[in-house]
């Protein structure tokens, strides 16, 4: 009996062994990994993180531009309308800087020689952007997009500084490797 | 033809674009919805006679995305104040009447095929919110005006 416990552990130590180099491997090569980076970067850098982006979504001319027209009905749909589009830009950022993070937490540390100093800078921004997201999310549902512009920047910013490092992370990827595993090259082509 | 031949015949097509049409649109409303109509709905090829001519197809298609993209960034970048401006003008150079334009606007929503295809699509439903709301403001100023009889 005891030996048959010892050997369903030594099994069982086994198993858990082989799973944990199974998903060591798969970040290893993950080539798809590296290519959602990547589009993640961009995404970031060109669509969701520009200041005049950002600044148009958030910005407070037009509330009161819709104020001076002294319709209650309008501001109403103005606001549900602009919390939709806050909602969406948080939960886009949050989505991305995800891909990063998995990017980081797996292949970026066989390809790219980060300091420990960056590596913890990096995962304390992680940490504190998907929280501060989290965060963003409630406050645009309970008070509105306009709620917390502070919050929008510090969110913005610790993005911007997330994408630095990953882009340091990622130089070794030039064009052409990234079609050669299938990813594209930005989003600036023209598929018309 | 070469990468980099073709890109310079992109951006020479482009600023003659820019130059000879585009030009006489003051508005980006009003660049956006022409270069948006330069496009093939069913392929998503845009066309222009005289640029085709001059350059290839291909190189025009490519110009007149690019002049799209930047159109559509212009909006993007508007301000709603100057976007319901941008609306009233083109709709008094249109000489519609405003509940005809803002009742047809508002069912057709003709502003979602304005839209580049490969725009992310955070900005489309950024502008789609902003022509809504400046719809509804163009609808309330027109509701607020006194009605003027026949005689008036």
């Amino acid at each position: 009996m005891i030996q048959l416990l010892f050997f369903l552990t030594v099994g069982g130590v086994l198993f858990v062994f082989l799973l944990l180099l199974a998903r060591r491997g798969k970040a290893e090569g993950g080539a798809e990994a590296l290519v959602n980076a990547r589009q993640a970067l961009l995404t970031l850098q060109t669509e969701l993180l520009p200041a005049g982006l950002v600044g148009r979504i958030f910005a407070k001319d037009d509330l009161e531009f819709v104020d001076s027209e002294g319709s209650q009905e309008v501001r109403d749909l103005f606001l549900r309308e602009r919390q939709k589009v806050a909602l969406l830009w948080v939960e886009r950022v949050k989505d991305e800087i995800r891909l990063l993070r998995y990017l980081h937490l797996g292949s970026a540390r066989f390809y790219a020689r980060l300091d420990l100093k960056t590596e913890v800078v990096l995962a304390a921004d992680f940490g504190l952007l998907l929280i501060s997201c989290k965060a963003l999310e409630l406050v645009f549902v309970m008070r509105g997009p306009f709620a917390a512009p502070r919050m929008v920047g510090t969110v913005a910013n610790a993005a911007a500084r997330v994408c630095d490092i990953s882009q340091q992370s990622l130089a070794f990827l030039t064009t052409s490797d990234l079609n050669a595993l299938g990813g594209t090259s930005g989003p600036g082509q023209v598929s018309a | 033809m070469k990468y980099g031949e073709k890109q310079g015949d992109v951006r020479s097509a482009a600023n003659d674009l820019r130059r000879r049409t585009l030009s006489q649109f003051s508005r980006p409303l009003d660049r956006l919805i022409y270069l948006a109509s330069t496009r093939d709905y069913n392929t998503g090829v845009y066309y222009h006679d005289g640029l085709a001519a001059a350059y290839s197809q291909d190189v025009a298609c490519q110009a007149l995305a690019d002049c799209h993209r930047e159109a559509f960034r212009e909006i993007l970048g508007t301000s709603l104040c100057d976007l319901v401006g941008q609306l009233e003008n083109y709709m008094e150079s249109a000489r519609l009447g405003t509940e005809t334009f803002v009742e047809a606007w508002k069912k057709l929503e003709p502003y979602r095929v304005t839209v580049p295809v490969e725009s992310d699509p955070l900005a489309a439903e950024f502008v789609f919110a902003n022509f809504r709301t400046a719809l509804a403001i163009l609808e309330t100023r027109q509701a607020a005006r006194p009605v003027l009889g026949p005689g008036a």
